[in-house]
């Protein structure tokens, strides 16, 4: 049978069992960045001669961090709730040469782990982290979540949300991430570019994707689809403030963490004859 | 000769493939699977361009499209 | 990996020498970890326990390592966890706050079988408490991760157990795949006194067993499996290893869920450390021949209790024996039951009111009279107030 060409990078079945599909809602925008994810890194595996065994994914825990489940065929592993970029800043100290990619939800990268998003931005870790925002705790229940707009009804807000929303790639680039950027599930091909050129970032790139979450809005997959590609624009095109940009919102590289490093190793020496 | 596959093992009857197509080649069926997902189908393979975008929307890697040939009849992707 | 930097010649730095070497016990501790082969260190400031931090972050680079301090101790455990996963022995210091805001990360560890050293230079509690010395986080040390799931912890006694001990935390802890932590506290951190380090080829550095010792593919490898500690690959090699800590089968899958795997999971993690108790445990011991009491302790206080057996047995005649519990966990109680037949008082001295005391009384309350605990806080023992509580007890 015709297989997804994606598929060469699942283990659809183990030892213990079928792995595949994930468990993942019908229509659910994660799953959609897996695909996008896979086929971004098949890309650099096929034209960049980028080595599959270097590539490690790392991911927090919500729905989107369950995309490196077991049957995910590469390094990865599924940590704590909003701890996945220490766990990746410990990876890179050990190997620099490793390309991880974290998987994280909005609140997973902006709630509990908001502390670790600004300090590995700050300190630019090679890392390439992609935010599946779906603006709820999706795992939970749909609870409000810290992008969750105002006066959204959840069920932790039942009353309607009386706080703000985070503009996640605007935190991203206050603390120093040196490639940002904001597509939607509703995107693609420009999302899977916008992976590719993360992962080729030699730095923190964040990677932030407005996914639908059919299960907790309430609406077909297809109807958030077609409302994420009408409450955004891309800023090529427009700078209406009515919408959410969308596009390469910040690229400034600048030299990682474990490269800067190299001066503290040679300074270390200096003064050993 | 140009195949689309729906994988009734993976597919979540979600739609988004159908909304993704250009040339709307697929639409909605009464074939439910055993997880009870509606899965789509084919209205008509000639309208079929091989552009894939069916393939890369879908969130459970369900749906398979045989790739273009390149000139020299080798396929476009390995 | 970080060897480029050495086998570039960038880094001069040498281990300790051998010989005799007078110095502060946070030191000896680091120089421990870099002989053991230690390449990672992350770490955040706390009192008492930064001096270990600083001294890591000056060596480090000398010997092809690297080390960076973290924002929070969370964020300090993890990087040690990621830094594992990728092949290098990683340890972080704290003090007890730190220690608690580790937890969840240390529970994670123990599933996904994730080597590493945690050193807890313990203070009193609870909240800030004070900066002096205690021993208040021995039952944190056991049962502060949330769920089952055991874990090694030594207590060291001297500047020359920070040098020993924490070589022999990063041998246990590749060995059997577990963190291990070292139960240091303020006064055996700070204290400053002779170290001994042996010729270098004397001394035994495990690594990791990997699949590729075992001659397991990548299509074989299983995660979880082979062995009850199960062989580690780390990223990068071409294992495509899954780290995961729901309950999972030994392929690391969590899907297909059962009451039975998820009870075979718990089992042998348990088994794996509890089950091998008697080669992991250390115990050391003096004067039990022919005592009638026996004093057990174990970091800080066994070096006034054993000054304190010492005086009341050669001054006042009294035959006490000395018990140090070089391994707190997991809990060496059929040692302890084989070194004692019957006596009349166990004497537990510790810097908190009582935690050690509990295991000890549940392994030897058919063989002894009465446990009698001598509560400290905030200081180490006396060894003038150990005596005269022992007389008062075995005099009267």
């Amino acid at each position: 049978m015709l297989k997804h060409p994606m598929l060469k990078y699942i283990n659809e079945e183990g030892p213990s069992g079928k792995r595949f599909p994930h468990l993942l809602c019908p229509g659910c925008g994660a799953g959609q960045v897996l695909n996008y994810t896979l086929h971004a890194v098949d890309d650099l595996i096929n034209q960049t001669g980028a080595k599959k065994e270097a590539f490690v994914f790392i991911s927090g825990v919500g729905c989107s961090s369950r995309l490196t489940s077991h049957y995910l065929n590469f390094d990865s592993a599924w940590t704590l709730h909003g701890r996945a970029l220490p766990i990746a800043t410990g990876v890179l100290l050990a190997n620099p040469e490793l390309k991880i990619i974290v998987f994280t939800g909005d609140g997973d990268a902006a709630a509990i782990g908001g502390n670790h998003f600004i300090h590995a931005f700050r300190r630019n870790i090679n890392v390439t982290v992609i935010c599946v925002n779906n603006g709820l705790y999706g795992m939970t229940g749909g609870q409000v979540a810290p992008t969750t707009p105002p006066f959204t009804s959840t069920p932790t807000t039942p009353y309607g949300n009386i706080e703000d929303a985070f503009d996640l790639c605007k935190l991203a680039e206050v603390a120093g991430a040196s490639y940002i950027s904001r597509w939607t599930t509703a995107h693609p091909i420009q999302t899977t570019k916008a992976i590719k050129k993360g992962i080729t970032n030699k730095g923190a790139s964040f990677i932030e994707i407005l996914s639908q979450c059919p299960v907790h809005e309430h609406q077909t997959p297809v109807e958030m689809t077609k409302a994420l590609k009408e409450i955004t624009v891309s800023i090529k095109k427009s700078m209406d403030s009515n919408k959410i940009p969308v596009g390469e919102l910040h690229f400034a590289p600048r030299p990682t963490w474990t490269e800067r490093y190299e001066s503290v190793i040679e300074k270390a020496n200096e003064m050993i004859s | 000769m140009i195949e689309i596959v729906i994988n009734p093992n993976y597919c979540k009857g979600c739609s988004i493939c159908i909304e993704f197509c250009p040339k709307k080649v697929l639409r909605p069926s009464n074939n439910i699977n055993a997880k009870g997902y509606a899965l789509p189908e084919v209205v008509d393979l000639d309208t079929c361009t091989q552009c894939k975008l069916c393939e890369i929307v879908c969130p459970d890697l369900a749906i398979a499209v045989t790739p273009k040939e390149k000139r020299g009849g080798r396929n476009a992707r390995k | 990996m970080v060897e480029t930097a050495l086998k570039e010649k960038k880094c001069r730095g040498e281990f300790i020498k051998p010989g005799r070497h007078y110095l502060e016990g946070s030191e000896a501790c680091v120089e421990g970890a870099l002989l053991a082969g230690m390449k990672v260190y992350a770490g955040y400031p706390i009192t008492p326990a930064s001096e270990i931090m600083e001294h890591a972050s000056r060596r480090l680079p000398q010997v092809g390592g690297r080390f960076i301090q973290m924002e929070d101790e969370i964020s300090a455990v993890c990087a040690l966890i990621g830094a594992s996963w990728a092949g290098a022995k990683a340890m972080t210091a704290t003090s007890s706050p730190g220690f608690s805001l580790m937890q969840e990360a240390i529970s994670f560890s123990i599933m996904t079988e994730t080597p590493l050293v945690i050193v807890d230079v313990q203070r009193p509690g609870p909240g800030q408490g004070y900066i002096t010395t205690s021993q208040e986080d021995v039952m944190q040390a056991r049962y502060g991760h949330h769920g089952e799931g055991p874990i090694i912890a030594l207590a060291p006694s001297s500047v020359q157990d920070m040098f020993e001990l924490t070589i022999e935390a990063f041998n246990l802890s590749e060995k059997w795949r577990t963190p291990v932590l070292i139960m240091a506290d303020e006064t055996v951190a700070h204290m400053r006194e002779q170290l001994i380090v042996p010729e270098l080829d004397t001394i035994e550095i495990l690594g990791r067993r990997k699949p590729q010792d075992l001659n397991i593919s990548p299509e074989a490898y299983l995660p979880y499996g082979h062995d009850i500690v199960p062989p580690m690959a780390n990223f990068g090699e071409g294992y495509n290893i899954n780290h995961v800590s729901l309950a999972h089968h030994a392929d690391g899958s969590v899907g297909n869920y059962s009451l039975e795997v998820h009870r075979e999971n718990i089992e042998r993690l348990h088994q794996k450390i509890e089950g091998n108790v008697n080669e992991i445990a250390r115990v050391e011991s003096q004067f039990l021949d022919d005592c009638d009491h026996v004093l057990i302790c174990y970091g800080s206080v066994a070096r006034t209790g054993l000054e304190a057996v010492r005086e009341v047995r050669e001054v006042h005649g009294i035959k006490i024996g000395f018990i140090r519990l070089v391994t707190l966990w997991p809990f060496p109680e059929e040692k302890l039951r084989n070194l004692i037949s019957m006596v009349k008082t166990i004497f537990v001295p510790e810097m908190n009111l009582g935690m050690i005391k509990h295991p000890i009384t549940g392994a030897l309350r058919d063989k002894c009279d009465q446990v009698i605990p001598m509560p400290e806080i905030g200081v180490l023992h006396h060894p003038d107030k150990l005596v005269n509580q022992i007389l008062e007890v075995t005099t009267c």
